[in-house]
């Protein structure tokens, strides 16, 4: 029971940090770049949590993402609750698949996350996107391995103490 | 495994909990669109969001501080006596505006006309944190417990900047003027024509002048006072270009605004009738 309530604490806080991560003023032209930190958490957490409760989780962190930024109530929430979904349902095989088809299948839901939103935007005010909106993906073919590895290290760090 | 002591209970399964919480979050969607219902879901979750805000801000308040430490002494000195200099001009300007105003008044009595209402402001600050919306928003740090409200005028020296757009207990989100989803009643201050400015990404658009409407470059917008937002006689923008629409029907002229709007650190906000906080 002990790992599994730290575990819960590092689940928070990567979901915290990812959330000032968005947060943080860059450049206009870093901005456009911005990959979708919390997403991307919230898709490694679906990956590797074992309790289901990982979809609550993106929900409850949408709606702060919502806040945050002033949007439509439950646009980033029902974005991240498809995303969490979806890797829920194919995690098993993901676990076991190379890291170039997890980096893949995760680009493909990020695309579909980004989506979902950018949808949600037309149908409340007309939002047209443009293919900047797309620029996202790209850093997170740099960031993902990365954020994978750290999680990873610090998850089994704290599983095997 | 603890997927066979579930039991397969339908409220356990991951799609029964996905399809629940969309429709959650498609409702929440719906009702915060079409009215005001979400709104103590807002602050009572603004409530979490204030420490991320404090903590975002908190090294630029940090960075500030030393560098007004830093800044050497001959520079403070210097910039003392310009800002001395400068206020005894406004403080000229405004006597003069005293009795203008003492003027003015009396002939409004002698017409008749409506009192001009005093306006009651406040300084809020502006807090630095990025806006992943597709929509121009800024981020000011009161909010619905110092009296802001949904609507109120939002200004800096040098213009309008927009409009409180969603509120929380502690912060706002202001929609700036120039936002396309933003149109503003104005009216050129030198003709006295009114017409609607359309944000435009980076600027104001005017799409419905008349063809017949005597309109320049370097025109000054000023906001009209129409549908009682804001109030009359601030300043806009400046007309940058004018030219005749592509269906030849309307003449359609760009504007600047006068404020740098990426680059604000404090706004006024207006409360334009008796409604302080």
């Amino acid at each position: 029971m002990r790992p599994n309530r730290r575990q819960q604490a590092l689940v928070h806080l990567s979901l915290l940090i990812s959330l000032l991560l968005t947060l943080i003023p860059w450049p206009a032209t870093v901005q456009l770049f911005m990959p979708q930190w919390t997403a991307m958490v919230i898709a490694y957490w679906s990956l590797h949590d074992h309790n289901r409760s990982v979809m609550l989780l993106a929900f409850f962190y949408g709606l702060m993402l919502d806040i945050l930024m002033g949007g439509l109530l439950g646009k980033h929430g029902m974005a991240l609750v498809a995303l969490s979904f979806l890797m829920l349902k194919s995690a098993k095989q993901l676990r076991m698949t190379s890291f170039w088809q997890l980096l893949m299948m995760v680009l493909v839901l990020l695309f579909n996350d980004l989506l979902i939103r950018l949808f949600i935007d037309w149908v409340s005010y007309g939002y047209l996107p443009t293919w900047q909106d797309f620029l996202p993906l790209l850093s997170v073919v740099f960031i993902w391995p990365w954020l994978h590895y750290l999680l990873d290290r610090m998850n089994s760090f704290l599983r095997h103490r | 495994m603890d997927a066979l002591s579930q039991q397969q209970k339908l409220t356990q399964s991951p799609l029964f909990r996905f399809i629940l919480l969309q429709f959650i979050c498609l409702s929440l969607m719906m009702a915060d669109k079409n009215s005001q219902l979400t709104q103590p879901i807002r602050q009572g979750l603004s409530w979490v969001a204030m420490p991320l805000i404090k903590v975002v801000d908190w090294p630029q308040k940090i960075y500030q501080t030393v560098e007004i430490a830093i800044t050497r002494q001959a520079k403070l000195i210097d910039e003392n006596n310009a800002l001395k200099q400068e206020l005894l001009d406004i403080q000229l300007k405004a006597q003069r505006n005293t009795t203008l105003a003492a003027e003015n008044q009396r002939l409004r009595d002698m017409l008749n006309t409506a009192r001009e209402l005093p306006m009651n402001t406040s300084v809020a600050f502006v807090t630095d944190i990025a806006q992943t919306q597709k929509r121009q928003h800024v981020v000011i740090n009161q909010g619905q417990a110092d009296g802001v409200y949904l609507g109120q005028p939002v200004l800096s020296l040098a213009g309008v900047v927009g409009q409180v757009d969603v509120l929380a207990d502690h912060y706002a989100h202001v929609i700036v003027i120039t936002d396309p989803a933003h149109i503003i009643p104005a009216e050129i201050l030198r003709t006295g024509l009114r017409t609607l400015a359309y944000g435009h990404g980076d600027g104001l658009q005017l799409k419905e002048v008349p063809i017949s409407a005597d309109i320049q470059a370097g025109d000054v917008l000023i906001t009209s006072g129409f549908g009682n937002r804001f109030p009359r006689g601030l300043t806009i923008a400046t007309l940058a270009d004018v030219s005749v629409s592509a269906e030849r029907d309307f003449q359609v002229a760009n504007a600047s605004p006068g404020v740098a709007l990426n680059q604000l650190t404090e706004v006024f906000l207006v409360w334009p009738e008796e409604q302080s906080p």
